[in-house]
């Protein structure tokens, strides 16, 4: 209990690492919405309730956006709901467009933002034809990536057009009147005729993001093993190879690509109805 | 030669005459026409104009059977090379002083007639005559007879103006012409020819009778200045419309028969003319109308005869009772077709505001993408909208114009109620629901019709319709604004929908895969019909809930009890707290009481949890809790403050404990090291205490 880490953080900062803070202010929260309700039944009950469905990943249902996008945890609930309420669609085999996917999405969280939604459809249709069909699977597994890390892809994104634009983030640039000519951009013909960047550059930057920001971010391991196998690699290339690599592992929400359509709780609750 | 006498004219067949002159002419029984003609003529000469031409011809007609043979004719060729010259005998000369014969002569000019200046009669019929010559000093002539030869032109006529009778008929005149000095003439028989035009006629103000028959007239004008003109024949011609007749003071007959009328329109002068009690119509194509006799007895009341038959009166009241019901029918199909022009045009109207609205909510979404203020492009925008109408206004416009001043084309909702439809054009005819209806109406209407309003509105208000309208079965949804899946669930507040119709036009719900199953899914207990105009199959409804079964599955079962309450409201709550008490039989388990109870409720109680609320209305809820949220952070942050600060103090308390613990002993060992003093201490402290 007493482990050394964890005394040496402020207490504050403990308890806003774990989130703890997020989960009592919103069940407190709760409690106020409904007290008609709840105080028939008794408050010790409820908050038991509550954080019986936190731990299993049920109190993101129906639930604003706000609180859905508030902790990892929260994140990969969502994802693992849609994937078990929503495996019959990919069962079935249909190819839905990015809008239909975003409806499904709100009939689970009625104000969840179309930008996501897109977003992780183009990550699917590499930027391409945004209203092509996409398969369940597709979608999932790119809806992932995004959803759960969409603070660290934004600044993948802004690290990638630097290092496409020629600048290098790394890089210390020291404000005298020459460095001023130094930036020369490359012109946009040279850039063109060499597609993304440089993946042990990219490598770089990356790992440097992962270290400075406290916001969840893949596993840097993960992270350099998708990089290691190309040499240049384009910004949506780079993502739809992490949303294929088995970064589920790493997020523990939903199962491999083999085992999506597999579920058999609650097929046998299927048969039931 | 024999001139011809007189023909019989009594009807009876004609027999051979002879009479002064040699040739021997065999008087062939004559076309019915004629003979009906020259009887009228000789009739009329004889009641109205008993002056020396009447009776001349009727002391002919009684001489006609005490004729003999007479002198003979010589014809003589003359001096001049292509007119002979025409000589009687003496005897006939003084027998038929004033008359003369010379019908069937193959005569193919006109022969001069010498020293015959008191003839009154000339009678030229069936010859080759193509031109009238030779005749014009013959200034006493009162009858002149030119039927069936080959005249092309009226001429020569110009020096008898005491003609009275003049018979033209079956030639080749083309024009009539050449007749300003005929002033005294009475009957024009121009039968039979190919005259186009009615003119040069308006001087004849003795005219009593005009025969246009068989002509190839086309239309009738230019009968001003006829002050005596009693009978109008036109049998036959090529007649579309009909002027002038009501100039005619003293028209009585008017014989209209075999032309091109078709409409009353076109002989509406007809109307005017008080003098006519007689006329003709069969064989045009008016004749065949079903509103013939009676328009005509209706505009005409002063007929006494159509088409040869008697005007009873009768007759004459049946047409006005179906003149007066015709009125009312076209009065009562124009006041439908005005409702109906208002009803387009004010359901245009909804639809331009609609667009305006929905291209305006479009427009304004792109503004707040793009940083730079769009105002231009805003007003342009609704330019473009605006332009795409005009042709619509303006075929609208030059439509009903006249008939439409005073009504008020700036609707901006329409409500109508046809049969078993309620039809509602325009947000706002939702207010039309507060109305009173009549419980019949409201009865009867089966189906509702949805156009021109955004789905939301349309959702508040079906309470409203499931009280009114309890027997609505049917829901037709077009430009309303369906985009999500979500917004059916709020069709689960009807008591009962069996079809559903939604258009693709302004629902881009429509083009979504799986539409038709989620609503099946969702509105699983009203058991629907037809969905667009498909009948649902067993098929899709099996499709229908293994699509979404788990998701109905999960928001029940899974749900935590508090959240599923605070969803479901006041109605599901004593369902539920029945739930609750029954411990440990989840609601998604099938049981027999949870099916009876299931049934009475009327929906399946998993899927009453999946609920549509507005944006508004979402955004307004998460706007309430705002306040209560911040209450509850700061709530929270005092309870981490307090529990930070026991902490600390807790382990603070854990550092200086020993020390504490070590002082404290050694205070208290200190003080009892001299027993005598201590004792004394406590002692003290106790009387201090009293």
């Amino acid at each position: 209990m007493l482990s050394p880490e964890r005394l040496a953080l402020p207490d504050y900062e403990y308890l806003a690492q774990r989130h703890v803070l997020t989960y009592m202010e919103d069940a407190v929260c709760q409690l106020l919405e409904n007290k008609e309700d709840i105080s028939q039944y008794g408050i010790a009950r409820f908050f038991t309730e509550y954080f019986n469905s936190v731990c299993q990943g049920t109190h993101i249902l129906f639930r604003e956006f706000s609180f859905i996008q508030a902790t990892p945890h929260n994140r990969a609930s969502f994802l693992r709901a849609f994937w078990r309420c929503f495996r019959t669609v990919g069962k079935n085999g249909d190819l839905l467009t990015m809008r239909e996917y975003h409806c499904l999405l709100q009939l689970l969280c009625p104000d969840f933002p179309l930008e996501l939604t897109q977003k992780a459809a183009r990550i699917v249709l590499m930027d391409d034809a945004m209203d092509c069909l996409m398969s369940f699977s597709d979608f999932l597994f790119a809806f992932q990536i995004q959803f759960y890390y969409s603070e660290f892809l934004e600044s993948v994104a802004a690290i990638y057009q630097d290092l496409l634009s020629g600048k290098n983030p790394n890089t210390v640039i020291v404000p005298t009147s020459s460095s001023g000519q130094h930036r020369q951009r490359p012109t946009s013909g040279e850039a063109s005729m060499l597609e993304g960047v440089e993946a042990p550059l990219f490598y770089q930057c990356l790992e440097n993001l992962c270290d400075r920001h406290k916001y969840s971010c893949p596993p840097p391991a993960l992270v350099k093993e998708v990089l290691s196998n190309v040499q240049r690699l384009t910004f949506y290339g780079f993502l739809v190879a992490l949303s294929k690599h088995h970064i589920n592992q790493a997020l523990g929400a939903l199962p491999d690509k083999g085992d999506l359509m597999h579920d058999p709780a609650l097929d046998e609750e299927l048969e039931r109805l | 030669m024999i001139p011809g006498k007189y023909r019989s004219v009594s009807g009876r067949a004609a027999s051979n005459v002879n009479c002064g002159l040699h040739l021997v002419i065999q008087a062939s029984s004559l076309p019915e026409k004629n003979k009906v003609r020259f009887k009228q003529v000789e009739f009329k000469l004889n009641k109205e104009t008993p002056s020396f031409p009447g009776r001349l011809l009727q002391h002919d007609l009684e001489r006609n059977y005490s004729s003999r043979q007479g002198d003979h004719i010589n014809l003589v060729s003359s001096s001049m090379p292509s007119f002979p010259i025409l000589q009687r005998s003496s005897e006939e000369k003084i027998l038929y002083s004033d008359r003369l014969t010379l019908e069937r002569q193959k005569l193919t000019v006109c022969p001069i007639i010498d020293g015959e200046e008191h003839l009154r009669l000339l009678n030229f019929q069936h010859n080759f005559i193509t031109r009238i010559q030779n005749i014009s000093n013959l200034q006493r002539l009162i009858f002149l007879d030119l039927y069936d030869n080959q005249i092309e032109e009226i001429s020569g006529l110009s020096t008898l103006r005491s003609l009275r009778v003049l018979l033209l008929g079956k030639n080749r005149i083309k024009k009539i012409s050449n007749l300003e000095n005929l002033k005294s003439l009475d009957v024009l028989d121009l039968h039979g020819n190919q005259i186009t035009k009615i003119e040069n006629v308006n001087h004849l103000c003795d005219l009593r009778v005009l025969n246009l028959a068989r002509n190839l007239l086309s239309h009738v004008d230019n009968l001003n200045g006829l002050d005596s003109l009693t009978e109008l024949n036109l049998r036959h011609n090529q007649i579309t419309f009909v002027r002038d007749v009501d100039n005619l003071p003293c028209l009585q007959r008017l014989f209209l028969s075999f032309n091109n009328i078709s409409t009353f329109e076109s002989v509406c002068c007809l109307a005017d003319a008080t003098s006519l009690s007689d006329i003709t119509f069969d064989g045009n194509p008016i004749a065949q109308e079903s509103w013939y006799k009676h328009t005509v007895l209706q505009n005409m009341t002063q007929l006494r005869q159509l088409d040869t038959k008697r005007v009873t009166e009768e007759e004459r009241r049946m047409a006005s009772v179906v003149a007066k019901k015709e009125e009312e029918k076209k009065r009562e199909s124009h006041k439908q077709s005005l409702l109906k022009e208002k009803k387009r045009l004010t359901i245009n109207n909804v639809a331009r505001k609609w667009d305006l609205q929905q291209h305006r909510i479009t427009n304004i979404a792109t503004n707040q993408d793009r940083k730079d203020s769009d105002s231009q492009d805003h007003c342009q925008n609704d330019g473009s909208t605006i332009s795409a109408f005009p042709e619509e206004t303006g075929s609208l416009d030059s439509g009903l114009t006249s008939a439409l001043q005073g009504l008020s084309v700036t609707d901006t909702h329409l409500v109508e109620v046809d049969g078993d439809t309620l039809s509602l054009y325009g947000s706002g005819a939702l207010e039309c629901l507060d109305r009173n209806w009549s419980v019949q109406t409201a009865g009867m209407v089966t189906t509702v019709s949805f156009t021109f309003i955004e789905f939301d509105e349309i959702v508040q208000v079906l309470p409203k319709l499931r009280i009114k309208f309890p027997n609505s079965l049917h829901l037709k949804f077009k430009e309303t604004n369906l985009v999500t899946l979500q917004q059916f669930n709020a069709l689960a507040q009807l008591r009962r929908v069996d079809q559903l119709t939604v258009d693709p036009q302004g629902n881009p719900v429509v083009n979504f895969t799986l539409w038709k199953y989620y609503v099946l899914f969702r509105l699983s207990h009203f058991n629907m019909q037809k969905i667009n105009g498909t009948e649902v199959t067993q098929n899709d409804m099996i499709m229908a809930e293994r699509l979404f079964g788990i998701l109905a599955h999960v928001a029940s079962s899974e749900l935590p009890q508090y959240h599923l309450i605070s969803i479901l409201g006041d109605a599901r709550k004593k369902q539920f707290r029945y739930l609750l008490e029954t411990k440990g039989k989840k609601p998604g388990i099938v049981n027999e009481e949870n099916n009876d109870s299931k049934r009475l409720v009327g929906e399946s109680t998993n899927r009453a949890t999946l609920n549509y609320t507005t944006r508004d209305f979402y955004n307004e809820k998460l706007e309430e809790i705002k306040e209560k949220k911040k209450f509850c952070k700061i709530y929270i942050e005092d309870l981490v403050k307090e529990a930070t600060e026991i902490n600390m103090k807790n382990e603070a308390l854990q550092k200086l404990w020993p020390q504490m613990f070590i002082e404290l002993v050694r205070d208290a060992v200190m003080e009892i090291r001299n027993k005598n003093s201590y004792m004394k201490l406590c002692l003290q402290q106790i009387t201090d205490q009293k």
